[in-house]
């Protein structure tokens, strides 16, 4: 627990692996292929942060699953399977029940594996990724995706200077704490557009996005990010493929339709499992040897 | 690195190859296939439609006419080398004739489409061998020409399809009443919705509609009873008669959702005319929405405030938009399509109610004619 090698790759290899494995989470809406990518995402999450991913999952992605999956045959009737009538008349149906919690787990799905994503992608891999071609945007991305955490932190501390002066926010009448909790929203406001200009200003102080400025970085391309690709690449190309000879057809409206699992599309959904469970067995790995190499010393 | 790569790029090619394979030596049964001159269909054609459950169309031409053979592959009980030739004249008293090349059943039933160049301004036809009505005729079509649906099995080979002279004939003395209650309407129809205390006649807006936006009502057919009005009153029954079908769909299957192929029934008739019971004030949309249920037919609605009505977004899981964007469902009550909400339409002993889908804001499906 704690220790993740995958974090370790090249920027790059990290990106393509979350592109694929997000991008076939949206695309896919085979039960299988789901599962797969939900198991693995939350297998991830909880090897490399323990209890907090589990904590995340149960208060977050679990509601909201169970939400959509209670909201969408409340608002949509199609199907042929008709279970129950509502009382606008309107009928209670199979598909429409198992569509919501298809839409449910593609929902918790990627909200784990954009939990792994903040976790992997940090902001200078974002940057150094992204820095050359498009530099105004990337620095945005960035400053957004760390604006919340930062905000957080910078809100505890202005509550406990607050606090300090003796505008404690926990104590006194409704009124006294609403005015405190404006005073404090006021200062935060104020303090988010500041230090955003003050960011854009240094960035280009720093002369970000010139033309012919070089940025220090201490990522390699070595021959193990190469193999990481390589398969990247096989995974990827080879799902693509199945998509398009659409071995991951699944469709919910007006009846399910699927097709049949067989030796082809049981491949599919096998090359799809061990693309997803990449970084788990290669931090599983690394565990090992180290664990190998420390019982030797 | 490139031989990776250029194995990697045969794979892919060799797996597209793969899922093509299997359709060599077929039809493609997604475009209409066109009836040779001889009109003999191959066994293995017929085959391939009962085989993919799929629909075929057969699209063939007759002197001035154009007519199609749709083939539901559920249907098809034998298969055999068919004939699908037609030959249609006109016949002097206006009436259509058609004679087939087949001598004997197709092993299926097949719904037969004639596009006539003219309008005929009926709601149904009926076609007639020696004078002996054999077979129902449905109309569809657009706003300046008709087309003819009957549905054939292939045994009846010479007959003549006569638009039908009064909208919607019925055998019991009850449902005659109709044509008659309607030329006494316009009186009494209209003081009806006058005295009615509540109604919408308090507010009249400058351009002639009603504060739900309807235009005036023609004269000599029902106003409109809006839902919050409507007295259901259980103690009296009375009977009306009503019938959901799409043929239209079937006019215009390359427009189809192909998602939603499979919810069309052959010949389009989802629920055959039946004569339903329903209690003095109830409306169309309350009968509809039992019947449906009763049945089991799947339906949704939603309720649209600006029109003070529910609107029928779909049936039978064939929704509004599923066949083209002017498609979705209309009813027509009496041969007259009502320019208000069926939730507005309050129901009369004897009232020929049909629920149809069109493709074409209502053109083909006869609207605005009678």
């Amino acid at each position: 627990m704690g220790r993740d090698g995958f974090q370790k790759y090249h920027p790059l290899v990290n990106f393509l692996y979350f592109a694929l494995v997000i991008g076939f989470s949206m695309a896919l809406n085979h039960p299988l292929a789901q599962g797969i990518s939900l198991v693995c995402a939350a297998a991830y999450a909880v090897q490399a942060e323990g209890k907090k991913a589990v904590l995340f999952t149960l208060k977050w992605c679990l509601p909201i699953m169970l939400l959509t999956a209670f909201m969408n045959p409340a608002f949509s009737h199609e199907g042929i399977t008709i279970l129950m009538y509502f009382p606008t008349g309107n009928p209670l149906t199979l598909e429409s029940i198992l569509y919501g919690l298809s839409a449910g787990v593609m929902i918790a799905t990627v909200m784990l594996w954009f939990l792994n994503f903040n976790r992997v992608i940090t902001s200078d891999k974002f940057i150094y990724l992204f820095g050359r071609i498009i530099p105004a945007m990337s620095l945005v991305l960035s400053m957004t995706l760390r604006f919340i955490p930062k905000f957080k932190a910078q809100m505890d501390s202005v509550v406990d200077a607050q606090r300090s002066i003796g505008r404690d926010i926990s104590q006194g009448s409704l009124w006294h704490r609403t005015k405190i909790a404006i005073t404090v929203l006021s200062i935060m406001v104020t303090w988010a557009l500041e230090n955003a200009i003050e960011t854009a200003d240094s960035m280009k102080s720093r002369g970000y996005g010139l033309k012919g400025r070089t940025a220090f970085s201490i990522y390699r391309f070595d021959d193990r990010d190469k193999m990481a690709m390589l398969y990247l690449g096989f995974c990827g190309f080879y799902l693509l493929a199945g998509v398009i000879v659409s071995a991951f057809g699944f469709r919910y409206f007006p009846s399910i339709r699927y097709i049949g699992l067989n030796t082809v599309t049981l491949s599919f959904q096998f090359v799809y499992l061990i693309l997803c469970l990449m970084p788990v067995v290669l931090n599983a790995a690394e565990e090992r040897k180290w664990k190998a190499i420390h019982s030797k010393m | 690195m490139k031989k990776i790569l250029s194995l990697l790029l045969a794979l892919t090619i060799m797996l597209s190859l793969c899922a093509c394979q299997g359709n060599f030596g077929s039809v493609d049964l997604k475009d209409s296939i066109a009836i040779p001159d001889d009109g003999i269909i191959k066994e293995s054609v017929i085959k391939q439609i009962k085989n993919e459950n799929a629909i075929g169309v057969f699209a063939g031409k007759s002197g001035d006419f154009k007519y199609e053979w749709t083939i539901f592959g559920s249907d098809i009980e034998d298969t055999k080398e068919i004939n699908l030739q037609a030959q249609i004249s006109k016949t002097a008293d206006g009436a259509v004739a058609v004679v087939l090349a087949q001598t004997d059943a197709f092993g299926f039933s097949g719904l037969l489409s004639i596009h006539l160049e003219e309008k005929w301004e009926e709601d149904s036809a009926t076609a007639y061998q020696n004078d002996q009505p054999v077979a129902s005729v449905s109309l569809t079509g657009s706003k300046d020409n008709t087309i003819l649906n009957c549905i054939l099995d292939g045994t009846l080979q010479e007959f003549t399809i006569k638009a039908d002279v009064l909208p919607e004939e019925e055998e019991t003395t009850e449902d005659i009443d109709p044509p008659t209650e309607e030329t006494t309407i316009p009186t009494t129809g209209n003081d009806d919705y006058l005295s009615r205390p509540g109604s919408n006649d308090d507010k009249v807006y400058t351009d002639g509609k009603d504060k739900y936006l309807t235009d005036p009502i023609p004269e000599g057919k029902p106003q409109p009873v809006e839902p919050e009005d409507q007295d259901v009153d259980k103690a009296k029954t009375y009977t009306c008669t009503f019938s959901i079908e799409c043929s239209t769909i079937l006019n215009n299957l390359d427009q189809l959702d192909p998602e939603k192929l499979e919810m069309v029934p052959s010949g389009g008739v989802i629920l055959k005319k039946t004569t339903v019971t329903f209690y003095e004030g109830e409306s169309v949309f309350d009968v509809l929405q039992r019947l449906c249920k009763e049945k089991g037919i799947h339906i949704e609605s939603s309720w649209t405030p600006i029109y003070n009505s529910a609107y029928i977004e779909g049936i039978h899981n064939l929704y509004e938009f599923d066949c083209g964007e002017l498609s979705g469902w209309m009813y027509r009550v009496n041969g007259w399509y009502p320019n208000y909400g069926c939730s507005r339409y309050q129901l009369k002993d004897g009232d020929v109610v049909e629920w149809r889908y069109t493709c074409d804001l209502g053109h083909d499906v006869g609207r605005g004619m009678s």
